[in-house]
């Protein structure tokens, strides 16, 4: 999966597909990933020894290495990736449900703002790789900022990724609709944002509050 | 008889009516004849009379007779009937008094024979009693012989108890090799103890080895140490060496140090006085951005100055220019005032010449309107004449018309009248009349026919002439309308300004109402957008099918009910185990493979409950051996010694003997804290008193009492 391979190789076998649009999505696309991966590794929703360092953009950042969850990231960041360029993604969702109960504990909540008359008028606007750098490391600190005021998850949970998307859209082949999945009086903390090219990426997390809080 | 009765009866009453009715003519006939003749007579009549009266009477009384005989032969029929009845009763009486005493007769007969069976029982029984009893003596007789045998035993006894005697100086003996043994003893531990006195020494010699072990690796340690500390001043040297070389650079380093120290300090002083440069530049500075700002504000001023300078001209010459003698401010404001004051009396005239106008205006639109209504009602009756007159027109067209068919219709008809004579003229005449006549309601019909069309016609063009006209009528009006509505415009649009404000301020107020809305409203999509509502009409939510909630939620229930299998498999096994624990190997198998596992631990079970057993049915046997062991010694004991000896309580024992009187004569025991017996006091040690004396007090010895007590109790039993 060329997606988790060291970066500059990648750079410049993307370049060859000779659109800096691709490769401007396929940025974001893995900044998404790397956000979601460490997301699952500060909650503890994986084992902790199922993560491994990974060099990126001279970075050292954690990645699963538990081949079901691969496949599933991949699978989801190809279509994102497809749906990110048409400009049909409103919002990327991260969603942890306790198995017990059954009950939405926490909801990492990406909205995405795309200009999509910039989409024709790509003015080829290089990235360094300092600005792709600060971006993740940007991500990466606010999600592990924000594991210092949730709440503890004791009971053993599961995650699911949710993309809202244009309701005109061609539903594709393994995915469904499903409900929004949302707290019942969520405690609500918005992030930073930040913004690509194109795009403006505002993040929020939602939890649950504890009856002792 | 009866019969023959009654005929002799009436035979006789008949005889006696004639008789009766045979003298009365005679009576009467002999009336007349001699009276003597009538006395016989009548003493015949009167003896017949009698006569016949006594043989009535006497028939009467053989004939109540007869009945009576009758009755009583009745009456004898009916006793020998019912004699007859009761013979028979009684016979049948006399038959089952029969057939009781028959069914009597075989009872007794039956009593007797069972009396005869018992007496053969009774016989049989005493036979067998006597048989018992014959048994009895047998048995009795063997009782004795074994009594015979007793006493025979009882010379064994004595015999073993001399034997006893012997084994006890047996024990004796034993004794005394036992407390040769003891001495023996006593040697080994006096060796024992030399031997651990021994042993102390040893173990102390090897205790002070492993302390001189000891200290030897302590003085390893310590070698190992020291070395150390060698290398470390070895190391030490070396360093030393090297601070030496340096050392010997410490003057250069001084040299340098002061020099260094010089410029510090000469670059502090140039720091400070930097510094306050610095604060001086700064100074002046801000001193140049305000004078800068002063230039400006200098300049502005200096702008302003011509400015107004040049507005002075302007007011100076206004004077002149206005030609109006103003040479003061005051001036021009009297002027001014003066020209408020013209301007003011000039609105007034123009509000009081604007309300005439208007009410002029009203009363000229009132009397256009009334003009307008005697035009149209001219136009009417205009119309109505010129109506009439067409009206009178047609009319004077059809008289007419009517005047000249009546005059042609008179020429025909003269001239039909003057064709007349010569012809025969009514046919043809009639059929001119009715063709004249057809002709004259055709054309009357065509008449009338064009005259309602002309009427018609008529009337629309009227009505068109009054529309037309009243339309002119309204566009003069109109025209005159707008002449006059440019005069009141002014008046008017200040009206309508000021409805227009109040609209558009009301808009405005609703504008800001609906502003404050949109934004409670923004703001609260806001936040269900951040709590992640979404719009169903634009947006959609989308996830993978196979993702990992849905995954880890498949597992969670696989594992659930993979549990609730083990869960039920593991009860079950419990109660099989529960169950066969008592069952055996061969039950075990034929349950299910999946208990493999559970044969193992159930074998284990078996065995060691099979253990379990076997170890208990040793013991019971084990048991019942030493109980029987222990009633064998106990009876021998008592065969031998003659004394019962029983544990009553601890420490306590009571003997009985064999030859004891009475059940209670027992001897008390007590074993001491020494371990000495003592003769407890009971009622039969009392009357043992001499005995207790000599052979307990004297003597000393127990065993001694007991003989010399058997020995008296036998010679009296013996002897009684």
């Amino acid at each position: 999966v060329c997606a988790w391979h060291p970066c500059p190789s990648t750079e410049t076998a993307l370049g060859s597909s000779d659109n800096l649009e691709h490769r401007r999505k396929d940025r974001q696309v893995r900044l998404a990933a790397f956000g979601i991966n460490s997301i699952l590794y500060q909650r503890g929703i994986y084992p902790p020894e199922t993560f491994t360092r990974v060099t990126h953009y001279d970075l050292s950042l954690l990645l699963t290495t538990d081949p079901k969850l691969k496949s599933y990231l991949t699978n989801v960041v190809s279509q994102l990736k497809e749906w990110l360029f048409e400009c049909t993604v409103q919002k990327l969702v991260l969603v942890i449900t306790c198995l017990e109960t059954n009950e939405v504990l926490e909801r990492w909540q990406f909205d995405i703002e795309c200009d999509k008359s910039a989409k024709e008028s790509s003015a080829p606007r290089e990235k360094s790789i300092k600005t792709i750098q600060h971006e993740i490391r940007s991500v990466i600190r606010q999600i592990t900022a924000t594991v210092t005021f949730l709440p503890l998850l004791e009971t053993p949970c599961a995650f699911d990724l949710l993309v809202y998307t244009d309701k005109d859209l061609v539903v594709p082949d393994k995915w469904e609709e499903s409900g929004p999945q949302t707290i019942d009086q969520p405690e609500e903390v918005r992030l930073h944002s930040f913004t690509t090219s194109i795009h403006k990426v505002n993040s929020m997390v939602a939890y649950k509050k504890t009856e002792s809080a | 008889m009866d019969l023959e009765d009654d005929t002799t009866i009436l035979t006789t009453l008949k005889s006696f009516n004639s008789f009766i009715s045979r003298p009365e003519h005679p009576q009467r006939l002999s009336e007349h004849s001699a009276g003597s003749g009538i006395l016989q007579s009548q003493y015949k009549r009167s003896m017949e009379l009698l006569e016949a009266a006594e043989r009535v009477h006497s028939k009467n009384r053989y004939l109540q007779l007869d009945q009576e005989k009758k009755q009583m032969e009745l009456s004898h029929k009916r006793a020998r009937f019912e004699l007859e009845r009761a013979a028979s009763d009684s016979a049948r009486d006399l038959e089952h008094e029969v057939d009781r005493n028959q069914e009597l007769l075989g009872q007794i007969k039956k009593l007797e024979e069972r009396a005869e069976e018992v007496n053969k029982k009774l016989t049989e029984q005493k036979e067998a009693n006597d048989a018992l009893q014959k048994n009895l003596e047998g048995l009795n007789k063997t009782l004795e012989e074994r009594d015979d045998k007793l006493g025979t035993a009882n010379q064994t006894i004595r015999s073993l108890k001399d034997e006893i005697r012997e084994l006890r100086q047996k024990i004796q003996n034993q004794d005394s090799k036992m407390s040769a043994q003891t001495l023996e003893n006593q040697e080994l531990q006096e060796k024992i103890d030399l031997q651990q006195r021994k042993y102390q020494e040893v173990s102390q010699l090897c205790q002070s080895l492993q302390a001189a072990q000891s200290s030897c690796s302590d003085h390893i340690i310590k070698i190992k140490e020291l070395e150390r500390r060698l290398v470390f001043q070895e190391q030490d040297f070396a360093i030393v060496k090297t601070v030496k070389s340096e050392v010997a650079r410490v003057p250069d380093l001084e040299k340098e140090l002061k020099r260094l120290r010089d410029d510090n300090a000469y670059l502090r002083e140039s720091r400070e006085n930097c510094s306050l440069l610095k604060e001086e530049v700064e100074g002046l500075r801000k001193k140049l951005e305000r004078m800068e700002k002063t230039k400006e504000e200098l300049i502005n001023m200096e702008l302003e100055k011509e400015r107004l300078t040049e507005k002075l001209h302007a007011w100076e010459n206004l004077g002149q220019s206005t030609g109006l003698n103003i040479r003061k401010p005051e001036d021009l404001s009297r002027e001014v005032i003066q020209i408020q004051q013209r301007e003011i009396a000039l609105k007034e005239q123009n509000y009081t010449l604007n309300s005439r106008v208007r009410s002029v205006e009203r009363s000229q639109s009132e009397l256009r309107a009334e003009l307008t209504q005697q035009h149209s009602k001219t136009l009417e009756e205009q119309k109505k004449r010129e109506a009439q007159d067409a009206l009178v027109r047609r009319l004077q067209k059809r008289v007419l018309l009517l005047t000249k068919e009546r005059d042609g219709m008179r020429a025909i008809l003269e001239s039909y009248d003057s064709e007349l004579a010569p012809t025969e003229y009514s046919p043809q005449l009639s059929k001119r009349l009715r063709e004249a006549e057809d002709i004259l309601l055709k054309t009357q019909s065509h008449n009338a026919e064009m005259e309602a069309q002309l009427t018609k016609a008529q009337e629309e063009t009227g009505t068109l002439k009054l529309q037309l006209q009243t339309a002119e009528l309204e566009l003069e009006s109109l025209k005159k309308q707008q002449a006059s509505a440019t005069d009141s415009n002014s008046l008017l649009t200040k009206e309508e300004v000021t409805i227009l404000r109040q609209k558009i301020e009301d808009l405005e107020r609703e504008r800001q109402r609906l502003e404050e809305q949109n934004n409670i409203l923004e703001m609260r999509l806001e936040r269900h957008n951040l709590q992640g509502d979404y719009d169903p009409v634009k947006t959609r939510v989308l996830h993978l099918k196979m993702n990992p909630t849905a995954i880890a939620k498949q597992e969670r229930q696989q594992e659930v009910e993979a549990l609730r299998q083990e869960v039920t498999r593991l009860r079950d096994l419990v109660r099989s185990l529960q169950s066969g624990g008592a069952v055996g190997h061969s039950q075990d198998d034929t349950h299910n493979p999946s208990f493999s596992l559970s044969l193992a631990p159930s074998k284990e079970v078996l065995d060691l409950r099979k253990q379990m057993e076997s170890s208990e049915l040793r013991n019971q046997r084990l048991k019942e051996v030493f109980q029987r062991k222990i009633q064998e010694f106990r009876t021998v004991c008592y065969v031998l010694t003659g004394y019962q000896i029983d544990i009553t309580t601890e420490n306590q024992y009571r003997l009985t003997s064999v030859y004891a009187e009475h059940m209670d004569d027992s001897l008390l025991f007590k074993k001491g804290s020494n371990g000495s017996m003592q003769l407890m006091e009971t009622e039969f040690s009392k009357t043992l008193g001499e005995m207790v004396a000599l052979h307990l007090h004297h003597q000393k010895s127990i065993p001694a009492f007991l003989s010399a007590v058997t020995l008296d109790l036998f010679s009296r039993q013996t002897t009684v």
